[in-house]
Formats: C-alpha cells, structure tokens, sequence
C-alpha cells in the first residue's frame, strides 16, 4: 500500500464517500462538533446513485440549483466548486473546525461532512443567505461592531452556528455560546469578542 | 537635506524633549504633543462586512473560467533516494489535463537560491548535485496532476507509480544527536553553534548570592493558519496572474518571475484576502511554482491549495527547543549571570535560536549564550509568530521566577529590579496596568498555595518584547477625486491585522475625514505601490509613514486648489470633521465641495518610507500576568484570566489593537497548554497532521482577557508607530508556567503542559 493510500485509508471522509449513497453514513457522520450543532435527519430514498455524476437540485437559500455531482462529491464542495458559493470555508475537510457549517433545513450541519445527493429535498441556507436585501443579520453586524474576526477566515462557520444558536435560545449565557461554538476553531484568536458578539447580537431584530 | 527638529517623547507619566535629524521633507512627527482627533479612536474593520456575509474572496475562494485543480503527490518516506517516477497512467485518466514530476535534483534549485522561506537551506547546495533526488523528509514533493475536479486529480495521484529506494531516517531531536544518527545532510546532523557573549558569565556567577540552572522543553508546534498554503495561477501570452495566500506578494512576485525566467513587470499578485500565515507565507514556495506551471502545461488557470494534512508536513513549524538555562542574582534579585545552552530542530530547515528574551529584556552584565540547529528528517521551519521568543521566554522567564522563590522575593519587583530604563519605554507602566487588572496582591508563596487543597489556584508573569521596525522601500499613493472620494493604495496585504483598516485611518486623520469613507486598495503588486512582506510586526511600521506623507501632499494640493474659494492661503487651511477651514479667515467648505474645485478628475500624490529616525527605540514591550487553576487530581490546567498589558507605540485603532493582543495570548495559551507535533520515530512520519489530533485552543479554553494598548511615543517614524503582531504571544506560556508552577510549589519545566506534565512535576515534588 502507498503511503498515500494508507492517508486516505485513515480519513473518514475517505470513508464517507467510500460509502458512496450512504445517507445514514453521512447523517451520522455528519455529528455535531459540539452540543450546538444537531446531526440533520436522515433522508435516504434506498436508490443507489453513481458512480457517475448524477444530476441533481439543491435549494440553496431559496433558489433552487440544478447541478451535476459524482455521489462522492460533498454538500461542501458543490456548493464552493460548482455554485461558486464560497463563503463555507475548507478548512480541514473532516469535521474538525467548524469552517464550512451551513445551515440544513434549520440546523447547522458541517458542509465537508454531508454528501451533495444527501442534502437534496432539503433546505440549505449557506452565510451568504443570510443578510436579505442588503441588510446584514443581526449576527453579522454585531461581530463587525465587536471586531469579533480578524483574518475572517472561521467567520462565515462562526456567523452560521451563532445564528443557529439565537434561533434555538434566544438570550444565551456565555457559558451556552461556549458550548455551542466549541467546535469552532479560530487561529486568530477571536473567541471572547464572538462570544460577546453572540450574546449583543441576542435580542436584535433581524 | 536633513533637518532638526524637537520632538516629545515619552508616556503618559513622563515626557522629554529630544532633538533628531530627520530627512526634510518628512511631515512634523506626531509625538506625544500631536493632536490627532481619528488616530487612537477605535474602528470596526472595513473589511468586516465582506467577512461575516461571505462575500470576501480568499484566494481559496477564487473560482476562474476553465479553471482546473491541481494536487501534488507527495513523499510516504521520511529518507529516500527517488528512483522513478512514472505519471502516464495518471495523464491517460479522463479529465487530467497535466502532470508535472521533479525527479530532477535541481528542479526546484532555483527557488531554493530565491525562497525567503530557505526552504531546505543545508539542502540547496546538494539539489544542485547529479544523480538521482534524495527525499529528505515525508511529504517532500514527488509529482503533480491538475485535473477538472479536485476529486479527479485526487483518482489522478493514486495512478502515479514511484520508485523509492528508502534510506534510514532520523525525526528525534536527541536520536538525531547521536553520532551513529543517519545523516540528513552529508556533514551531519549537528549545525555550527551560534555563540554571542557579554562580559563574563563565570565571574557574574562567582559574584552571585543565589545561582539556579535547570533544563527546559518546548515542542515543535505547526503554524495551522486556516487557511492552507496555496494558489491560484492564470497565464496569458508571457504573462502571469496569481493570486496567492501570501504574507508578501512581492516576494511571490519576485519568486515567480525569476523561476520561469520572466520580468517581474510580466508578473501580478494579487491577495486581497488572506485567511492568516502566523510567518509561515512568504515567497512563492513550491505550491506558487506548482501552480504556475501545471497551469502553463494545462494552458488553462490551475487552483492548487493544500490541505490540511499537506499544510502541515511541508509548510513550516516552529522548532522545538532543549534549553540549559543557568542564572546568577544578588541578594536583592539584581542579576548577575545568564547562562543560555540551547538546541533544537527546524527539520531540514533551520531556525531554532531561542536566545532573543535572554539577549534584550532584563539587565544583566554577564550574557552567554550558545545555540545549535540540529538537523532531522522532518519538513522545514518557517518564522513562526515571534520566532524564538516563545520558547525563550518560557525558559527565562520561568528560571527568573525560581530565582526569586529561592531568595525570598516577589517575581514582579524582581524584574523591576533589572530594568532597562529609557525615557521612551512604557514597560514600567505596563507591568503595573496589568498587575493591578490581575490582582497580583493576591499571589501567594507557592509553599501557601500547595496547603490549599486538590484545586489550586496561581499567578504568574512575563515581560514581551520585539525589536523589528520596518522601513523602506514602502511606498503609497492618495488619490482625491473631484467627487470627494479618497483612495489610500498599496500593494500591501492585510493577513487579518486590520492592515487595510489602518491605512484608512491614517488617510482619514490627515484629510479630516472618517475611517470609512477612505477606499483602500491593497494586495496587488499591479498598484506599482511596493511594500515589505507582512511579517516581524513591519507592515504598519512601514507603510503608515508612506501613506501619511502621501495623504499631506495630496491634501496640500488640495489645499491649493479651494484656497481662491475660501478667501485664504494655502498655508492657512486645516481638514478636519469633514471639511476644509482657514484658521485665520474662519471660513470653510465642505470636504467634497472642496474637491469639486478640483481643475482635474483627481489629484494624486505618492510618497516613500524615509528611513528610521536614528536616537529613538525601535522596540515594543508588553507585560502578561496570569491566574490559573490547577487540579492536582487529574492534572488539568484551566487558565482563569490574563491581563495584557502593550504598547505599539502609538496606537493606530485601538480595537484592532485589543484584538491582536488578545489573539496573541489566546495563541500563546494554546502553545502552552495544547499543542505539539508528534513525529513517529520508526516510520518517521507525522501522527497528528490535522486540527483534531492537533489541539489548539477554542472557546471552551478561554480565559478572561483583559487587554490593555497603551501609547508610547517614541517615534523612528513620522507616524510613531511600532509592531504589534509579534509581542503579544511573547510571554503568553512563560506567564501561564509561572503561575501553574506558583500553584504547584514545583517547577514545570516542559510545554506543552498537559496533565502528565503536572502528574510528573507532582511526583517529582512527592519524591522531593
């Protein structure tokens, strides 16, 4: 064995798409990094897909998107490759960072670890869904007013799961948003200005 | 011409008036009599919109038409001579569109001559050799492939057969000491020391009351900027386009256009985004080569960003350190002797000195210190955030505090006692800021503490410094269009320091108007507009006096422009609150009335860097103090609070600032408490090349920050404005030792300090 096949042997998004339908592999999979981000329920139709591409329709922040994907392929890179959405960052494309979270039918679900023909029939809401009309959400503005980013690369993966986190509880602690945003990596070092970001953006209109 | 001129420095506490020499046509300096009404005010990043909305394109974000992915196939063995290297099946494979190999020992030779990484700095010389390549670590660079998705160049590598003809490695720092240790490079593993005196160590001991030595420990730790090393390249005709996740895209620039043997003007870099580089993004580097020439094989633009597991086996670390520390003090704590005996290894790169602390912050007659490189089979070292301050600062500081627990004394007014005094240093004040916001009347004895209980809570501190200070070539342009819009341009780039929001605020003090209604340009080596790369805290240091001095011209040409308007001489008008006044008239206008007066579309102006004032400091100073809570049962550190206390000179936006110092001590934090690459001898490979088997610090280890920007004015420049970038992450783990080693009542001695750490230092202490 290569050493490279043995790299690939050992990742388990390797493992994921080795799968290849797999949607109960990529619900479970696609577990939360931490309390705040709920696994999204299973919508498996028992077809086998692939190994080709396929064509398939994904709604993305309201519009549906007609696209053509290996079953292979995850949520995260259609979505950056094919849509030319590249505000879900790839960070370390399994899991670990938080980077890429999008929102799936509510929930914030980690885009690397979700296959594209898994996230079909589901609403997807991706950070540049949610300012509307020009006007920022009320996440995005308070982390521009609390510099709650410096090079902004996690921002996008941050600026999702606090949202998800105000649509679940409306005034969190800073110990919840700790929690809820503790699988969320930063080099930069921002997390107290997210936290207070999070909890001033509690309460605002949207 | 030079000039004199009387300039006031100091801080808050004290001030004096000194003469410089400065070039003529500089602007008046702003020392501590400036007033300025937008610098030191705090503003929310300009770019900070584009950020949360996902709009902001990172080079990794770049998509172009045609576009193809590339992937570099890369060394499973840590030691290797590389036989063959057979890509056709892979070039056969539907959707590859190229493939590149570098067999050759020379291949890379030319970017090995021009690379500021100096990536393999003992190997460039043996790359120049004949006969087959020698693979010096796991993850060197084998082949590449581009393909039309990432997933098909990925099928694409795994096609590529290659001969190896393995040779035995060496990944341990102490294996790789021995002398029977397989050689990395042909004369050893062992580079020359590095040897700096001051006085006379032996005597200073001799004259010492107390003398400590110990040894100390600190991992090699990787860089992990989230996002990884890479580019995107696009040629056409002659020329190239790239845009790259780079810390300096001149030198990518520079790099490029000597590899493929083109001038630099048939060259553009651009990188308007960058998402962090923490030191280890300069110069093109293999990935900027690759990129650029799979994509002028393909004759189609090629993205090529590394991932995770790549970024950290092949684009830098910090090196670990071993570092023999002795020191000698009088009774009252004045040092006597430092004594500094230290190795480590930056891989096959170099690197490793760690001597910067012991050398510039604590008065002491007698200084030796020795430092060696020692080279393994492990992916280079790159500048890693303060090089070697870290894990100087660990060691110095933590032995200064076992000094002052031998004689008695508190830590704090032991380094007080070796205090280089200078008017224009606000160390003094910065250690009791951070005191008080710590409560260091709190810290008690170790012996104390130790009587507390399974839970036990410490203090502990240590003194930052940084002494790189930027100058020239920098260059800058401001443009005042005749509809009242203001561009500030330079090629710079913003790696997440608020760069772009500071030349918005210099621009804005200078023209009389806000932050936000300045457009910044930067990131492009197209603008003409030259600056360093991003790197040793020299961004601001180097461009804020360009683009101040290019702000004055172009308002002064303003100036000129409304004075008939306003009944008043040039001389005469002040900008400010967003208009144009004469001072002696009274009268004024709007700043856009007064760019409509404007005989042209815009007026420009362009100025330079001059070059640092001689007679003033050039260094940045910070005090952290820590609390931390150790539980004695299971060994677990939980840092409580950390007080930061810095300066940067004058402080350009305060809330960037605050920023920075606290990501420099939440990097420090996780440096001390996290973070270690682990190297697996027999196989010579990396075991933990990815974020979740490489810890680094989240929300869930954060302790309360209090960070603290003071001003220091002390201007080598006319902008008085010093780095900041480095300092905070200085004294970051040496604090947090230092307080885990006053809960404890036993000295921790290496980083970093995770729960066997402490079980060991407890054991230690039992057995005691």
């Amino acid at each position: 064995m290569s050493g490279r096949a043995k790299r690939r042997a050992f990742t388990r998004r390797a493992f994921l798409k080795g799968i290849g339908l797999g949607s109960v592999g990529a619900t479970v999979l696609a577990a939360p990094p931490s309390k705040g981000t709920r696994p999204a329920a299973p919508a498996g139709t028992g077809r086998t897909l692939g190994p080709g591409a396929v064509a398939i329709t994904l709604k993305v922040n309201g519009v549906a998107r007609t696209l053509r994907v290996e079953p292979r392929v995850t949520l995260l890179d259609a979505l950056r490759d094919r849509l030319d959405l590249t505000g879900s960052k790839k960070i370390c494309d399994r899991g670990e960072c938080g980077g890429c979270a999008v929102l799936v039918d509510g929930s914030p679900v980690l885009a690397c670890m979700m296959l594209a023909v898994d996230a079909r029939h589901r609403a997807i809401t991706t950070v540049e869904g949610l300012s509307t009309g020009g006007r920022l959400h009320p996440v995005q503005a308070a982390f521009i007013e609390a510099d709650a980013l410096q090079c902004g690369f996690c921002t996008p993966g941050f600026v999702v799961a606090a949202k998800a986190l105000l649509d679940e509880v409306k005034t969190p602690t800073a110990e919840q948003v700790r929690e809820a945003l503790g699988g969320h990596l930063c080099r930069c070092g921002t997390y107290p200005r997210i936290v207070e970001a999070v909890r001033s953006a509690a309460g605002r209109k949207g | 011409m030079a000039a004199t001129r009387k300039v006031k420095i100091g801080t808050a506490r004290r001030t004096e008036t000194i003469d410089i020499r400065v070039p003529e046509t500089e602007p008046p300096i702003w020392d501590a009599d400036a007033k300025l009404t937008v610098v030191g005010g705090s503003y929310p990043r300009l770019d900070g919109a584009a950020k949360v909305t996902g709009k902001a394109r990172y080079t990794f974000d770049i998509n172009r038409p045609g576009m193809l992915h590339g992937r570099i196939l890369r060394s499973p063995h840590a030691h290797a001579r590389l036989l063959a290297v057979d890509v056709s099946k892979a070039a056969r494979l539907a959707g590859v569109k190229a493939t590149a190999t570098f067999e050759s020992p020379t291949f890379f030779a030319a970017l090995d001559e021009t690379d500021e990484s100096g990536k393999p700095v003992e190997g460039a010389g043996e790359k120049a050799a004949t006969g087959p390549r020698r693979i010096l670590f796991a993850g060197e660079e084998i082949a590449a492939v581009a393909a039309l998705t990432p997933d098909i160049a990925d099928d694409a590598l795994d096609l590529i057969e290659v001969r190896y003809e393995p040779l035995p490695h060496v990944v341990d720092l102490e294996d790789a000491r021995k002398p029977d240790a397989p050689k990395v490079f042909p004369d050893g593993n062992q580079r020359p020391a590095t040897v700096w005196s001051a006085g006379d160590v032996e005597a200073g001991f001799r004259e010492a009351d107390a003398v400590v030595e110990a040894t100390y420990t600190t991992p090699v730790a990787l860089h992990n900027a989230l996002e990884t090393h890479g580019a995107v390249a696009e040629w056409q005709g002659g020329k190239l386009t790239v845009w790259a996740s780079t810390q300096g895209v001149f030198g990518v620039r520079d790099d490029l256009a000597k590899f493929f043997k083109v001038p630099s003007r048939d060259v553009r870099v651009i990188s308007e985004y960058l998402g962090g580089g923490f030191g280890a993004k300069f110069g093109a580097g293999v990935t900027g080569v690759v990129a650029a020439l799979l994509a002028k094989k393909a004759g189609a633009p090629v993205k090529l960003m590394l991932d995770r597991q790549e970024e950290n086996l092949a684009t830098g670390n910090r090196p670990d350190s071993v570092q023999w520390l002795k020191i000698g003090a009088k009774r009252n704590g004045a040092l006597t002797a430092i004594h500094l005996r230290s190795y480590g290894t930056g891989g096959i790169g170099g690197g490793a000195g760690v001597s910067g602390p012991v050398r510039m912050i604590y008065a002491c007659p007698n200084i030796k210190t020795e430092e060696q490189d020692i080279s393994t089979n492990a992916g280079f070292a790159m500048p890693f955030r303060a090089p070697g301050f870290p894990q100087g600062s660990f060691a110095l500081e933590s032995t200064l505090d076992e000094i002052a627990d031998r004689l008695g004394l508190d830590p704090l007014a032991l380094r007080k006692t070796n205090y280089i005094d200078r008017p224009n240093k606000g160390l003094m004040e910065q250690y009791d800021l951070a005191a008080r916001a710590i409560g260091w009347e709190r810290r008690r004895p170790p012996a104390e503490n130790a009587a507390a209980g399974p839970i036990r809570r410490g203090f502990g501190m240590g003194t930052a410094t940084w002494g790189m200070y930027g100058g020239p070539p920098a260059d800058a342009t401001v443009t005042i269009h005749s509809d009242g819009r203001v561009e500030c341009i330079c090629g710079t780039q913003d790696i997440g320091t608020g760069t772009r929001t500071a030349m918005a605020v210099v621009t804005a003090e200078v023209l009389g108007l806000k932050p936000e209604q300045i457009k910044v340009v930067l990131g492009d080596t197209a603008t003409g507009m030259y600056s360093p790369a991003s790197g040793g805290s020299v961004t601001l240091t180097s461009i804020l006096p360009a683009i101040r001095a290019a702000a004055e011209l172009a308002r002064d040409k303003l100036f000129r422009a409304v004075a008939p308007a306003l009944a008043a001489k040039p001389e005469d008008l002040e900008a400010s609150g967003g208009r144009v006044r004469d001072r002696v008239g009274g009268r004024s206008a709007a700043f856009t009335a007064a760019a409509a007066r404007l005989k042209s579309a815009l007026i420009s102006a362009q100025a330079a860097r001059a070059d640092n004032y001689p007679g003033v400091g050039i260094e940045s100073f910070g005090a952290q103090f820590a609390e931390v809570e150790v539980d004695t049962g299971t060994g677990r550190v939980r840092v409580l609070r950390i007080a930061a206390a810095h300066d940067a000179g004058r402080t350009i936006n305060r809330l960037t600032a605050e920023s920075q110092v606290n990501g420099g001590v939440i990097m420090g934090l996780s440096y001390a408490l996290l973070e270690r690459r682990v190297m697996d001898a027999p196989t010579g490979i990396v075991m933990n090349p990815n974020l979740e088997d490489y810890k680094i610090a989240a929300t869930l280890e954060m302790p309360e920050i209090t960070p603290i920007m003071m001003d220091v004015y002390d201007p080598a420049n006319n902008a008085g404005v010093k780095g900041l970038g480095e300092p905070p992450v200085v004294p970051t783990a040496a604090a947090i030792a230092n307080a885990v080693s006053n809960a404890l009542g036993v000295r921790v001695r290496d980083l970093p300090l995770t729960p066997d750490v402490i079980l060991a230092a407890l054991a230690r202490k039992e057995q005691a």
